[in-house]
C-alpha cells in the first residue's frame, strides 16, 4: 500500500525531497528491529515497512506532517532513536517519522536545575553537556543511546539513579507536542508563554494525558520538545576516563564510592532497601552485574576488564578459582555509588552505608571494590555507556516481569521468575547462565519506594529454537505471574505486540482495569479523531463498533 | 567468505544505535559525539552501520534488490570503522565492519558498481595506481634523493610512498622527509621509485576485493624479489593493508609506520631535535592507523555454541576492536618536539572522527568527502589549536581541501614535517 | 424538587442533608471576594459509594454539585457555589485513616482526614507528613495536595503534587477509577497481600489520572481517598534562619543550598510573615515585625533515620560553611524570633485563628510559580501596584517556597485586610486585581487559577483551555462538578 502520489508530494513539500524516501532497503532498515523475531511470522527481523521514511527538522514541519497524515488517513510513527520493536509501524500504511534531525539541547538552565532538549538529544549528550554545570540527567535503563525525551514522555523514565535523580516521568516539566489531531499543545508554564520551568497546570495538570505510567510508545502524536530536571553532579565537570576499549573506567575523586553489596539471604537483601529509603542514601543503586546470570556474570565481567580476552574465553573464567569464590558471593548483591555532594556527605552515608550493613549482615564485595573494578563500576553506572552488554552473549535478550513496586512486592515474584527459567535453562534452549539473571534499580523513583527486579532469558536469535524457546518462556512467566496473583509485566507487553487488533481488544475487554481503555478511547476520540496513532495507544472499541 | 556467512551478525544486531556514537564513555559534549559521518551526512537509518546489517539481510532474504539507491547507501561510507569500535563495546561477536566490506564485495562481484569508482579500478588496472594518473609518474616525488631503488637493489627497509604521496605534488616533501630521516639515521632503506604498486588497501575498501589481492601479491612478490625485511610507510591506508591485510596473503614483513619508526629512533636517541617549534597543535589520528591499524592475528577457528546458546570461536577468535591501533608514537614524537603543545580534541585515538576520504568516498562521493573533513576542522579549531597534524596524506589532502574551501586558517601538518622543522 | 432531596436523603440519611438557612449561609461565602451564592443543600456523604450515588443523582437532576473537604475558613473560591441551586458535597465526614503502612512510608486517607487529625496518628508509627505553612488545622490533607499547595520540604518533592500518589476518584459522570497503580491490580486488600502498597502514581494505562485532578478544584471528579508517601518523623530537628536586609541577598545562598539538597524544611519569608506566623495578636505581629530581619531563609534540618545527630551536625556545618561563603549567618535565633517557636509554628498545623488571619481579620493571597531568581522582580512589581493603591506595603506577607527541588519557587503576597472596614476591603480587592494582571503580564505563572485568575491566566494559554474543555466534557459530560470555575 504504497503512499498516493499526491500525499508522497504534499510531505516531501514539508521536508524536502531529502528527508524523505520510500526507496525499500531505507524503509527496511526502520523496518527492522530488536524483538521483531519474537512476534512476526518466520522469526523476521523486520516489522511492518513504514510507506516512507520522514526526517522533520522543526516542530513546524511535523506539525505540517501531522496535518497531512490526517488529510489522506495515514498513520504516522515517530522515533527518537528508535530502539524496540514498539519504534517501528504496527501494520500497514504507516509513515516513519525519524526525528533524528531534531536534536539541540534548547537551553541549559543551571540554577533551576534543568535543561530543554529535542527528541534526538541522547542521555550521554546531554549528561556530558551538563556535568560541565554541576548537574545531571537521569539516564534511563535504557542507557546513554537514548533519548531522553521518549524516555520521559513516551516510555518507562527509570534508571539506576533515579533514586537521586528521580524518575524521568517525574522529571518531566513543560513540553512541546504535536498531538496526532496537529494542534500543538504546550503544558505547564510554556503554555502561558512563561518558558519551561513547570509542568503542572494551569490548573488541572494536561501532562495528565502525556504518558501514564509506560508512555504510547510513539502511538499518540509527536513530543518535539521537552524540559527536563536535573540532578546535582558533585563530580568534575568531565569524566575522566582510562582503560582500554571495551571496558573503560573512570578514577573519579574522592568523594565517589562504588561498592557491590553481597546479603546472606534474599531477606535481608532487601531489607537494606528499606533501609537506603528511609536513610535517604545512595546516588545510584542498582542490581546491575546480575543481569548476565549469577552463575556466568561474574566470570563475564572479569574477562570483558581484560582487553586480551573475548566471550570466546568465557568457560576458561568460569573454571578459575577466584572466579568462582566471587561468583558464590556475588550471588545476591547489588550495586551502588554513593557521591558526597560535600565531603561531609559522603562521610556520614559511609556511616549509615555501614550501619544498615550491620543490620542486615550485608558486606561489602572486597574484589568489586578494589580501585580497576570499583572505577568500571563507577563509570557504567554513571553513563550506562555499556547497556547493551545484555545483548552481549548472542544478540539475543528479553526481560520479563520487571513489575516495579516495593521491595516486599517484588521478592514475591523473584521465585516465580527462578522457577519459570530454569527447565528452559536447563535444556539449553536459552543461556545457561543462572536462573537468576535479575536486575534492576534499588529505587525506581525518586527517594526510593519503588524498586523492580527483571528476569532477562538469552536467546540465540540466529537460531530458530532458541528463538521459539524464548517467546515459550515468556508466555510461561506471563502465566506464572498470573498463577500467582501478579499482574503479568514487562513479557506481556511483547507478547501483545504480536496480537492481532482482534485479540488485543478482546484482551482488553477482559482485563479487571478495563476502565482505562474506553478512558483512553474518549481521549483519544479528543485528539486523535482521524486515528492516525497506532495501537500502542490502547483503546478499548465501544460495543458494536 | 561471503555475505551470508555474516547472516547471524546481521540478524543478532539489537538495533541499539551505539555505531553511531562514539563510546559513550568518552563522549564530552553534544558538539562532538557523533562517530560516523555518514548518517550523519545521509541521515537515514540505512546509512548507519546497524543499518546497513538491516539492508544487507534485506537483500538476502530478497525483500529489496539492487538499485541506485541501494548503492548510495553501501558505498557512502568511508569504511572508517568507528561503528565496529563503539559497536564492539557491547557487541563485540558482530563483524560490523566485516559485513559492510562483504556487502560492497557482493555488489562488485554482481556488477553493482559506481561509474567513479570504475576509473579507480580502470586505471589501477592499467597504471597501478588510484590517483587516475599514468605509471610513469610514480616515482616523481623522490627525485633527486640518493636512495636505493629496490627495484635492482636490495635493502632491509622499503619505504613505500603509496599513491597520494606518489602524485599529490604538494605533499612530496612529506614521504622526501621521511625518507631522508630514515636513511640519515642509518636505515638500510630503499624505495620501488616508479616500480611501486599501489597498496591496494583503498580499493579494498572500496570492495574490490581481486584488484586487492592483485595489487598485494605484486607487491610481496617485489619485496621478497628485494630481501625487504621490514616495509615503512607515511600512508595509513598502506600501513593497514600492509599489517593487516597482507598476512592473510602471506606476508611476513615487519610493517612500521614512519611515526612509529621515528618514535623508535627518537627513543633510541638516533634523531635529536635541535631547533624549538613553538606551535600549539592537535592530532589526527587516522583511521587506518588507529583502530584499523591493529595487527593482523592469525586464527582459523570453529563455531560451536556453550552454555546452552552462547555461539562461540575455538578456539577464541581474535579481538579487532581497535584496542591495539597506532595512538602513542605520533603523540609521543609531539610531545618529543621543544616548544611544541599537543592539545588533543574530543574524539581521539579509537574514536576518532575520519577525516572523509576512505572507503571510495573521496573519488564517488567528493561533497560528502569534504563535508567529513570540514567536520574534523571544527573539531580541531574547538581545541585552539594552530594546526591539525596527520600521518596520511588523505587524511591531510582532505583537511588541505577543507581549510581552503572554507578560507579557514589553521594549517595542515604531517607529523614528518614538524619533526622535519625541529631538527 | 421534594423528590429530588428525597433521593438524597435516600442516599445519605436525612441527618446528612442540611439546609438550615445558617448552614446554607456558611457554604455560600468565603474569606475571598467571590460573590457569595446560596447552596441548595448541602450533604455529607461517609463513603465513596454515596459519592457515587451522589453523583449520578446529580447527572440525573442536572445539579451542580460543588466538592469541599475542609473545614472554614476558606479563601479561594472554588469551594463556593458558581451556579443557584447547587449542592454543596461536604467530605468531612468521610475521615477515616484507611490504612499506615510504616514499612512503605504510604498512608491511604479519605479526604475528610484533617492534617491536625493525621500528624499525631502517623507520629505514633514514626512518619510524618510534609506539610503547607501552617495549614488550616481542619485543611482537608487530599483537598491540599490535590490543589497543589507548596509542601516545606523541597527535597522530597520528586514531582509537583508529590507526596500525593494513588486515588480513587468518582468522575462527573459517576464512574470510578483508581489512579495509579492502585488502578491497575484488583482490591486494596488484595494488593497488600501482593506486598504492594499504591505507591506509583502513574497511570493506569497512558494517562496520569492524578495530575488531571490536581489544581481541578473539583470539577473533573472527587477523590475519595488518595495514597500519600510519608516521610521518617524525625528523631532530632533544628531549624536555622540566615537573615537578609534584602530578599536578593539570599538568593544566591538559597540555590547554593539547594543544589547540595541540604536542609528539609527550607522557605524564604519576609518580617511581616514571619511574625504572623509566630502569632499573638495585630499588635504583636506589627511590633514584631519591625523587630524581625526583613528575610529570612529558614531551614530545617532533620535527623531521621539512622545517626539522626550526626546527619543534623555534618548539614549544621554544611550549612554554616556555604553561608558564610556569600557572606551571611546561619544563626538559631534572629531578633523577634527563636528557634524553637518557630520550629513549632512551621511543624504544626496554625493555631486558631489562622495565622493569615492575625493581623486584620481578613487576608487575600496572590500566589503564582515561578524561578526563584525572578522573585525579586515580581515583590517590585507587587509593592509598586500596593503603593498606587495607598495598600500599607509592610504589611505584605512574602512566602517563597522553592519546589520540585529548587526548579519551580511558589511565590506568594498575603494581605491582610480588615474585613469591617469596606473601603479597605475594596481596595485589596482592587489590588488582587490589579497586581495579578501586573504579574501576569510579567510572567508569573499563575498555575492553580482559582477565582478572577482563571480568565487572565487561560486567555494566554487557549491551547490548555481548549483541551481542558473537552476533558471536561469528557469526565463530566453534564457539567454538574463545580461549574462556573475554571475554564469550564
Amino acid at each position: 500500500m504504497a503512499l498516493s502520489r499526491e500525499a508522497y508530494r504534499a510531505l516531501e513539500d514539508i521536508v524536502g525531497p531529502e528527508n524523505i524516501s520510500e526507496e525499500p532497503a531505507i524503509l527496511d532498515s526502520y523496518a527492522f528491529q530488536w524483538l521483531a523475531e519474537t512476534i512476526r511470522p518466520g522469526q523476521s527481523k523486520f516489522m511492518p515497512r513504514p510507506e516512507a521514511a520522514v526526517l522533520p527538522g522543526s516542530t513546524a514541519e511535523v506539525q505540517a506532517i501531522v496535518k497531512t497524515c490526517n488529510r489522506y488517513k495515514i498513520k504516522v510513527k515517530p522515533y527518537s532513536t528508535g530502539w524496540y520493536f514498539y519504534c517501528a509501524p504496527q501494520t500497514e500504511g504507516v509513515i516513519q517519522l525519524d526525528m533524528r534531525r531534531m536534536d539541540r539541547i534548547l537551553e541549559i538552565d543551571e540554577r533551576n536545575m534543568f535543561a530543554v532538549v529535542e527528541p534526538y538529544v541522547i542521555a550521554a549528550t546531554l549528561q556530558a553537556e551538563v556535568m560541565k554545570l554541576g548537574l545531571n540527567c537521569n539516564v534511563t535503563g535504557a542507557g546513554a543511546s537514548c533519548s531522553l525525551l521518549a524516555s520521559a514522555t513516551s516510555y518507562h523514565g527509570a534508571g539506576p539513579s533515579s533514586i537521586f535523580g528521580g524518575e524521568n516521568n517525574q522529571n518531566l516539566l513543560s513540553l512541546e507536542w504535536v498531538m496526532p489531531n496537529g494542534d500543538i499543545l504546550r503544558t505547564g508554564s510554556l503554555g502561558s508563554g512563561l518558558g519551561w520551568f513547570c509542568g503542572e497546570g494551569p490548573g488541572p495538570s494536561l501532562r495528565g494525558i502525556v504518558r501514564g505510567m509506560l508512555g504510547a510508545k510513539g502511538g499518540l502524536g509527536v513530543f518535539t520538545k521537552c524540559a527536563l530536571k536535573l540532578s546535582p553532579w558533585p563530580g568534575p565537570a568531565e569524566l575522566p576516563v582510562e582503560g582500554t576499549v571495551p571496558a573503560y573506567n573512570s578514577p573519579l575523586p574522592d568523594n565517589f564510592r562504588a561498592y557491590s553489596l553481597a546479603f546472606p539471604s534474599w531477606e535481608n537483601y532487601f531489607e537494606a532497601y528499606y533501609k537506603i529509603y528511609d536513610n535517604e542514601i545512595g546516588y545510584i543503586a542498582h542490581r546491575q552485574f546480575s543481569m548476565l546470570g549469577t552463575e556466568l556474570g561474574t566470570a563475564f565481567w572479569m574477562l570483558y576488564n581484560d582487553p586480551t580476552k573475548t566471550l570466546d574465553d568465557i568457560e576458561e573464567f568460569t573454571q578459575k578459582p577466584e572466579i568462582k569464590k566471587l561468583t558464590e558471593e556475588m550471588k545476591i548483591a547489588f550495586q551502588i555509588v554513593l557521591a558526597g555532594l560535600t565531603p561531609r556527605h559522603l562521610e556520614y552515608q559511609e556511616k549509615v552505608l555501614d550501619e544498615i550493613l550491620a543490620d542486615t549482615g550485608g558486606w561489602k564485595v572486597a574484589a568489586m571494590s578494589q580501585p580497576a573494578m570499583e572505577r568500571f563500576t563507577l563509570l557504567y553506572l554513571i553513563r550506562l555507556g555499556h547497556k547493551n552488554l545484555n545483548f552481549v552473549y548472542n544478540g539475543g535478550w528479553l526481560g520479563t516481569f520487571m513489575q516495579a513496586g516495593p521491595p516486599d512486592y517484588v521478592k514475591g515474584y523473584r521465585h516465580i521468575a527462578e522457577e519459570v527459567t530454569e527447565p528452559y535453562q536447563k535444556k539449553g534452549l536459552l543461556v545457561d547462565c543462572g536462573v537468576d539473571a535479575m536486575m534492576g534499580p534499588v529505587g525506581s523513583m525518586g527517594g526510593g519506594g519503588n524498586c523492580a527486579l527483571e528476569q532477562f532469558g538469552y536467546y540465540d536469535v540466529a537460531d530458530k529454537e532458541s528463538t521459539d524457546a524464548v517467546v515459550s518462556w515468556t508466555k510461561d512467566c506471563v502465566k506464572g505471574a498470573i498463577d500467582k496473583g501478579f499482574v503479568p509485566g514487562k513479557g506481556s507487553h511483547y507478547l501483545a505486540m504480536g496480537m492481532t487488533r482482534e485479540q488485543r481488544q478482546s484482551s482488553y475487554a477482559s482485563a479487571p482495569w478495563l476502565g482505562m481503555y474506553r478512558w483512553q478511547r474518549k481521549i483519544k476520540g479528543i485528539i486523535d479523531p482521524n486515528d492516525i496513532g497506532d495501537e500502542l495507544y490502547p483503546t478499548l472499541d465501544e460495543p458494536g463498533k | 567468505m561471503a555475505l551470508e556467512d555474516y547472516r547471524a551478525d546481521c540478524v543478532s544486531c539489537s538495533r541499539c544505535s551505539y555505531c553511531k556514537w562514539i563510546p559513550f564513555d568518552h563522549v564530552k559534549s553534544w558538539r562532538f559525539s557523533r562517530a560516523c559521518p555518514s548518517i550523519e551526512y545521509s541521515k537515514f537509518q540505512a546509512y548507519s552501520l546497524g543499518g546497513r546489517l538491516s539492508v544487507a539481510l534485506s537483500l538476502m532474504e530478497g525483500r529489496s534488490g539492487y538499485s541506485e539507491a541501494l548503492k548510495d547507501i553501501v558505498w557512502k561510507c568511508q569504511t572508517d570503522g568507528a561503528c565496529d569500535v563503539a559497536d564492539k563495546i557491547c557487541r563485540y561477536n558482530i563483524e560490523g565492519l566485516e559485513v559492510l566490506h562483504e556487502l560492497r564485495f557482493r555488489l562488485v562481484e554482481e556488477g553493482q558498481t559506481l561509474p567513479r569508482h570504475m576509473a579507480v579500478i580502470d586505471n589501477l588496472r592499467k597504471e597501478h595506481n588510484t590517483m587516475l594518473k599514468p605509471k610513469a609518474g610514480r616515482g616523481k616525488w623522490a627525485e633527486g634523493l640518493d636512495v636505493k631503488d629496490l627495484t635492482r637493489e636490495k635493502a632491509e627497509v622499503v619505504f613505500h610512498a603509496g599513491c597520494r604521496f606518489s602524485y599529490d605534488a604538494e605533499l612530496h616533501n612529506i614521504p622526501r622527509t621521511a625518507l631522508t630521516l630514515l636513511h640519515k639515521a642509518g636505515v638500510d632503506i630503499g624505495i620501488m621509485g616508479k616500480g611501486e604498486m599501489c597498496c591496494g588497501g583503498r580499493v579494498y575498501d572500496m570492495g574490490y576485493r581481486e584488484q586487492f589481492t592483485e595489487c598485494a601479491r605484486n607487491n610481496i612478490r617485489a619485496w621478497t624479489k628485494a630481501g625487504v625485511k621490514t616495509v615503512v610507510t607515511s600512508c595509513a591506508d598502506g600501513y593497514h593493508a600492509f599489517k593487516r591485510l597482507y598476512p592473510e596473503l602471506g606476508a611476513n614483513f615487519e610493517v612500521l609506520h614512519t611515526v612509529e619508526f621515528i618514535d623508535r629512533l627518537i627513543k633510541e636517541g638516533k634523531i635529536k631535535f635541535k631547533k624549538a617549534v613553538p606551535m600549539t597543535v592537535t592530532y589526527h589520528d587516522p583511521c587506518h592507523l588507529g583502530r584499523r591499524g591493529e595487527p593482523y592475528v592469525p586464527w582459523q577457528g570453529k563455531r560451536k555454541k556453550i552454555f546452552g546458546q552462547i555461539p562461540v570461536w575455538e578456539p577464541p577468535k581474535p579481538r579487532y576492536n581497535g584496542a591495539w591501533g597506532v595512538y602513542q608514537p605520533p603523540r609521543d614524537v609531539l610531545k618529543a618536539i621543544p616548544g611544541l603543545e599537543l592539545v588533543e580534541m574530543e574524539r581521539i585515538r579509537e574514536y576518532a572522527w575520519c577525516c572523509g576520504a576512505g572507503g571510495g568516498v573521496i573519488d564517488a562521493y567528493p561533497d560528502f568527502s569534504l563535508w567529513t573533513a570540514a567536520e574534523r576542522i571544527e573539531e580541531a579549531k574547538s581545541t585552539g589549536a594552530e594546526a591539525i597534524v596527520g600521518a596520511c596524506p588523505w587524511c591531510e589532502r582532505n583537511f588541505m581541501d577543507a581549510v581552503k574551501a572554507k578560507d579557514e586558517k589553521i594549517k595542515v601538518y604531517d607529523v614528518i614535517e614538524l619533526v622535519q622543522r625541529a631538527i | 424538587m421534594a423528590g429530588e432531596k428525597e433521593r438524597l436523603i435516600g442516599i445519605v440519611g436525612k441527618e446528612h442533608v442540611l439546609e438550615a438557612p445558617e448552614v446554607l449561609e456558611a457554604y455560600s461565602r468565603d474569606q475571598g471576594f467571590v460573590r457569595p451564592m446560596k447552596p441548595w443543600f448541602v450533604v455529607e456523604p461517609e463513603s465513596a459509594a454515596e459519592v457515587q450515588k451522589i453523583v449520578k443523582w446529580a447527572n440525573e437532576t442536572q445539579t451542580p454539585l460543588v466538592p469541599v473537604s475542609s473545614s472554614p475558613p476558606r479563601f479561594r473560591g472554588d469551594t463556593v457555589p458558581s451556579l443557584p441551586g447547587s449542592v454543596i458535597v461536604d467530605l468531612s465526614r468521610m475521615n477515616r485513616i484507611i490504612r499506615i503502612d510504616r514499612r512503605n512510608r504510604m498512608i491511604i486517607i479519605e479526604p475528610g482526614v484533617t492534617y491536625r487529625q493525621l500528624q499525631p496518628a502517623l507520629a505514633r508509627e514514626d512518619l510524618r507528613l510534609s506539610t503547607p505553612l501552617l495549614p488550616r488545622p481542619a485543611k482537608s490533607v487530599i483537598a491540599s495536595l490535590l490543589e497543589r499547595e507548596p509542601t516545606l520540604v523541597p527535597r522530597y518533592n520528586w514531582s509537583m503534587p508529590e507526596p500525593l500518589r494513588c486515588l480513587e476518584v468518582v468522575w462527573g459522570n459517576g464512574e470510578m477509577l483508581r489512579t495509579g497503580e492502585a488502578g491497575q491490580y484488583g482490591s486494596l486488600e488484595s494488593q497488600w497481600e501482593l506486598g504492594l502498597a499504591q505507591v506509583n502514581s502513574t497511570g493506569p494505562g497512558q494517562v496520569d489520572y492524578y495530575r488531571l485532578m490536581s489544581a481541578a478544584q473539583g470539577t473533573l471528579g472527587i477523590a475519595t481517598w488518595a495514597s500519600i508517601k510519608c516521610e521518617v518523623l524525625p528523631k532530632v530537628h533544628r531549624l536555622f534562619f540566615i537573615p537578609s536586609p534584602r530578599l536578593e541577598g539570599l538568593i544566591d545562598c538559597a540555590y547554593r543550598l539547594l543544589r547540595l539538597r541540604l536542609g528539609d524544611e527550607f522557605l524564604l519569608l519576609n518580617s511581616s510573615n514571619l511574625a504572623a506566623i509566630l502569632g499573638g495578636g495585630a499588635s504583636q505581629t506589627r511590633a514584631l515585625r519591625e523587630e524581625l530581619p526583613p528575610w529570612v531563609i529558614i531551614i530545617g534540618v532533620a535527623g531521621r533515620a539512622k545517626l539522626p545527630e550526626e546527619r543534623v551536625e555534618y548539614q549544621e556545618n554544611d550549612i554554616r560553611d556555604i553561608v558564610q561563603q556569600f557572606g551571611l549567618k546561619l544563626v538559631s535565633a534572629v531578633p523577634g524570633a527563636g528557634e524553637r517557636a518557630v520550629l513549632e509554628a512551621v511543624l504544626n498545623p496554625s493555631p486558631e485563628p489562622y495565622w493569615k488571619l492575625n493581623c486584620k481579620g481578613g487576608c487575600q493571597d496572590i500566589f503564582f510559580l515561578t524561578t526563584l531568581n525572578r522573585t525579586p522582580e515580581f515583590l517590585r512589581t507587587m509593592y509598586s501596584v500596593a503603593v498606587d493603591l495607598r495598600y500599607p506595603t509592610p504589611e505584605i506577607g512574602v512566602y517563597l517556597q522553592p519546589q520540585h527541588q529548587g526548579t519551580v519557587c511558589h511565590c506568594e503576597f498575603s494581605l491582610p485586610f480588615n474585613r469591617e472596614d469596606s473601603r479597605e476591603m475594596a481596595r485589596t480587592r482592587e489590588l488582587l486585581s490589579r497586581a495579578s494582571e501586573a504579574l501576569i503580564e510579567q510572567g508569573a505563572f499563575f498555575s492553580r487559577p482559582y477565582g478572577i485568575w482563571a480568565d487572565m491566566v487561560y486567555r494566554r494559554d487557549a491551547g490548555a483551555a481548549g483541551i481542558l474543555k473537552k476533558l471536561k466534557e469528557m469526565f463530566d459530560p453534564n457539567g454538574v462538578l463545580n461549574p462556573g470555575k475554571l475554564c469550564f
